[in-house]
């Protein structure tokens, strides 16, 4: 009896015991990468402020972390790509904005009714201008991120251009250089160029009111000029569409309709403005703009598809009745002939960068449809992300840059048409482990 | 004026809850040393749950507990980034006790009381995973109470029915997407009891001393949160937008149709089949109604869109000795969730598996009962609703205990 038992229960407990410790937990293989046709030795990226890794209406270190260049060479270096270096600011320094102010976080504001909410404030009464001031290059560690805030194509291939912009000021090599000489001289393999968001952002941004956007045929000479050099070696890259930046929440956060009127006020205004044929009922009106073209007393109200900007002084809307009483001035508002303007001009720079993709044949980047889906929202791995100001999760506080988790999102945009161009394996970046916009 | 209102529409898309992967089938020991299935044999006590028809031809009083721990891991292999997740669920603790009671003066009727855990699970990822916004964390328990009658109306038929008080609890965590300074991030945590009613029947056919069939129907549990506690952990600033207060909800618990068949030599083999269809399709959508509503919070309907599927099992017991059998057997079950509904609570793809056991009849009044069971699935999919995107590997073993005495 004995027996039996023991000839049974040996190979049942060595059985079990066996499958218990080997085969209780799936195993984890490492899906296969590959960089598929491209040499990724020497990887090189150069653009705008987005590549820089600005944000929050500031370059400051944590954002160049996150910088989409910085995304994509780490995706790069698990197919073989070397070391990637960036001018890195300071670790604790409160960043510095083209205007020379410090980054945004979240914080309290109270405005001129006395509400107190959540908005963006400066993190330092000014931004850390030494660190614009001081020189971060060192021999023989060639930086890979030309993300040079306020670059447009026409810069690129400017000697001397440290001296026009300090952002590529602090990190150019010698003083005469020009971007795309240092960003060439280091033999680069394979490149990304996310270029032309800063040939017309300045005029946007100012209302279509300062300066003016790259005429279409010189943005044409000067982009084919810097392609032309970096694929001289054979290098192989990928050339980025430019988004309808009129998509960000810079400009989409207040509403063209935001005067809500009570009877007291519409009464009030209508005996203003009904002699000139503006009339303004209960409830949600177009804000009051200035306008040129409208009419003998130049003011109109605001239509449909018209853009309130971001740096609109709220409080004087709320309490000294601008847009109402006070129209808005020009640098507040974009009119649809100038939205139709500068999205015509994005078009033209769109039509260009495609050709130039085709003729040179390398990967086409369109982070421009990501942005236009975020004007609804997609969701990622169980997080809604949107073009909302500041909930919306993908863009950072100045509303014109991506947050480092909107960047994760277009950098897996570069990575996904690397590898359908070049026939690579590229991992995407899990955008979970990136930070969005944090809340006090 | 508009003011600039931060809206926090749909951070909290709830998705979750329990489902299939989950029917736990331990409700006897040899029948799970015999690939689950039983549900046409009348040998013992836990035939209150595989049928409570069958019940009438069991010829003693007993009582039989039975205990299965499993084990279960799942990994998770996200689509895109080719990075791994694991899950770090606690051990399962399926159990079943019955008692059945038989009258001396009323040979053809027997009554019986049934407690077990027919579905229930905890899974549990680790932290910082992939998916951490659509679920860290579900623990869903629910135990049966089945009251049971059942009446030999011959030698051949046999009649039951049971009434079932299910109990339950849930417990449902995630992470919201909202982070605070310090870089950790909101929580919700949903937790509440749950109660439901249905009933058990079953009817057994002995065509001859060989052949056995049966026919049960253990219809649907609809399992309701009355008063379930929503607890958010969210940024300071964020706390007016995430109410923690009261919920309700509701999940369905499925009707299992049941068609079994056994075949008795007589001398030293048995073998059993059974075939369920599992109603899967009650389960078509997970709502949450959160008393206090915000912009931020707002009552959600997740689609689960599940179907109604079948399973196969059989298996054979060997007697080696007069006390000593032996138990295998097998199954297949396909999965109800359908292509793009896949959710980490459960990561449920078509199902295979094996078991064996042993039992041992110490003598006249008491019995020992062990078995084992081993399963592997693999699903590969993207959620339609959270995007999570990736491949779903588990791997979920189980030794049982049993001990039943009779008399």
């Amino acid at each position: 009896m004995k027996q039996i038992l023991s000839s049974i229960w040996i190979p049942i407990v060595i059985g079990i015991g066996t499958l218990t410790l080997s085969s209780c937990k799936p195993k984890y293989k490492t899906p296969e990468t590959s960089a598929g046709e491209i040499n990724t030795t020497r990887f090189v990226m150069i653009g705008g402020s987005h590549t820089a890794g600005y944000m929050d209406d500031a370059l400051y270190y944590d954002g160049q972390q996150y910088s989409i260049a910085n995304m994509l060479s780490m995706q790069l270096q698990k197919v073989g790509a070397g070391a990637f270096n960036q001018p890195y600011m300071p670790t604790g320094s409160v960043g510095v904005s083209g205007s020379g102010m410090s980054r945004f976080k979240l914080g309290y504001k109270t405005d001129c009714l006395g509400v107190t909410s959540l908005s963006p404030v400066r993190l330092a009464s000014s931004g850390d201008v030494a660190a614009l001031g001081a020189n971060v290059y060192t021999a023989g560690q060639p930086f890979g991120n030309f993300g040079i805030p306020g670059m447009t194509v026409t810069a690129v291939n400017v000697s001397s251009y440290g001296m026009a912009n300090p952002f590529f000021g602090r990190m150019n090599s010698s003083a005469s250089t020009s971007v795309l000489t240092d960003a060439t001289a280091s033999d680069p393999t394979c490149f990304a160029l996310f270029l032309g968001i800063e040939d017309m952002l300045p005029y946007v941004q100012s209302g279509a009111k300062n300066g003016s956007m790259t005429n279409t045929a010189v943005f044409s000479m000067a982009y084919e000029q810097i392609v032309l050099l970096l694929t001289s070696n054979g290098a192989k890259g990928v050339v980025s569409l430019i988004p309808d930046i009129t998509e960000m929440p810079y400009f989409t956060t207040i509403p063209y309709n935001g005067l809500n009127l009570t009877p007291d006020k519409v009464t009030a205004l209508n005996g203003i403005y009904n002699p000139i044929g503006i009339s303004f009922q209960e409830g949600p009106n177009g804000f009051l703009i200035q306008d040129p073209g409208a009419g003998a007393f130049n003011t109109r109200k605001m239509v449909a598809g018209e853009l309130v900007l971001l740096s609109t002084p709220l409080d004087s809307v709320k309490c000294n009745s601008m847009g109402s009483l006070f129209p808005f001035r020009n640098e507040f508002v974009l009119t649809l002939p100038e939205l139709a303007a500068i999205r015509s001009q994005i078009a033209e720079y769109n039509a260009v960068i495609t050709t130039i993709a085709q003729n040179y044949n390398l990967a086409l980047a369109k982070p421009n449809e990501l942005i236009n889906k975020l004007q609804t929202g997609i969701v990622y791995n169980g997080i809604t992300l949107s073009a909302k100001f500041v909930s919306g999760g993908a863009f950072s506080l100045d509303g014109i840059h991506f947050n480092p988790r909107g960047n994760a999102i277009i950098t897996n945009e570069f990575i996904r048409v690397l590898n359908a161009k070049y026939n690579a394996k590229i991992p995407a970046v899990n955008a979970v482990n990136y930070p969005s916009v944090t809340f006090p | 004026m508009q003011k600039l209102v931060l809206l926090f529409c749909s951070f909290l898309a709830v998705n979750a809850l329990y489902s299939q992967g989950f029917q736990v089938n331990f409700q006897g020991q040899k029948q799970q040393g015999m690939g689950l299935a039983g549900t046409a044999l009348s040998e013992d006590a836990s035939a209150l749950f595989y049928n409570p028809g069958g019940v009438a031809f069991v010829k003693k009083s007993e009582i039989n507990a039975g205990f299965s721990p499993i084990f279960a891991n799942t990994l998770f292999v996200d689509s895109a980034s080719g990075e791994g997740y694991r899950t770090k669920s606690p051990m399962g603790t399926p159990f079943s006790v019955y008692a059945l009671f038989g009258f001396k003066k009323l040979e053809s009727l027997k009554l019986g009381l049934a407690v077990y855990t027919p579905f229930g699970s905890t899974i549990q990822y680790e932290d910082a995973w992939i998916g951490r916004f659509a679920l860290t964390k579900l623990s869903l328990k629910s135990v049966y109470i089945q009251p049971t009658v059942s009446y030999k109306i011959n030698e051949h038929f046999g009649f039951g029915a049971g009434f079932i008080i299910s109990t339950g609890a849930v417990d449902l965590q995630k992470d919201i997407p909202v982070q605070s300074a310090d870089g950790t991030y909101g929580h919700a945590e949903l937790t509440g009891k749950a109660l439901g009613f249905g009933y058990n029947l079953g009817l057994t056919a002995k065509i001859n001393e060989h052949f056995s069939l049966g026919l049960t129907y253990r219809s649907k549990v609809e399992m309701k949160v009355k008063e379930g506690d929503a607890k958010f952990t969210v940024p300071e600033s964020l706390s007016a937008n995430f109410p923690s207060g009261p919920f309700t909800s509701s999940l369905p618990l499925p009707s299992v149709l049941t068609l079994g068949a056994s075949y008795d030599t007589g001398k030293k083999w048995q073998f059993v089949l059974d075939i369920n269809y599992v109603g899967w399709k009650a389960y078509d959508t997970l709502a949450f109604d959160y008393e206090s509503n915000t912009a931020s919070l707002a009552d959600t309907k997740s689609a689960r869109r599940y179907k109604n599927i079948l399973a196969f099992r059989g298996g054979a017991n060997f007697k080696a000795t007069e006390m000593i059998a032996v138990r295998l057997g097998g199954g297949y079950g396909f999965s109800p969730v359908q292509s793009g509904y896949v959710t980490p609570e459960s990561p449920d793809g078509n199902r295979i598996y094996g078991t064996a056991g042993l039992g041992f009849k110490f003598n006249e009044h008491f019995n020992l009962d062990l078995s084992f069971y081993y399963t592997y699935i693999k699903r590969t999919d993207r959620n339609l609703e959270s995007n999570l995107s990736g491949t779903f590997t588990t791997i979920a073993i189980s030794p049982g205990i049993g001990l039943s005495y009779k008399w």
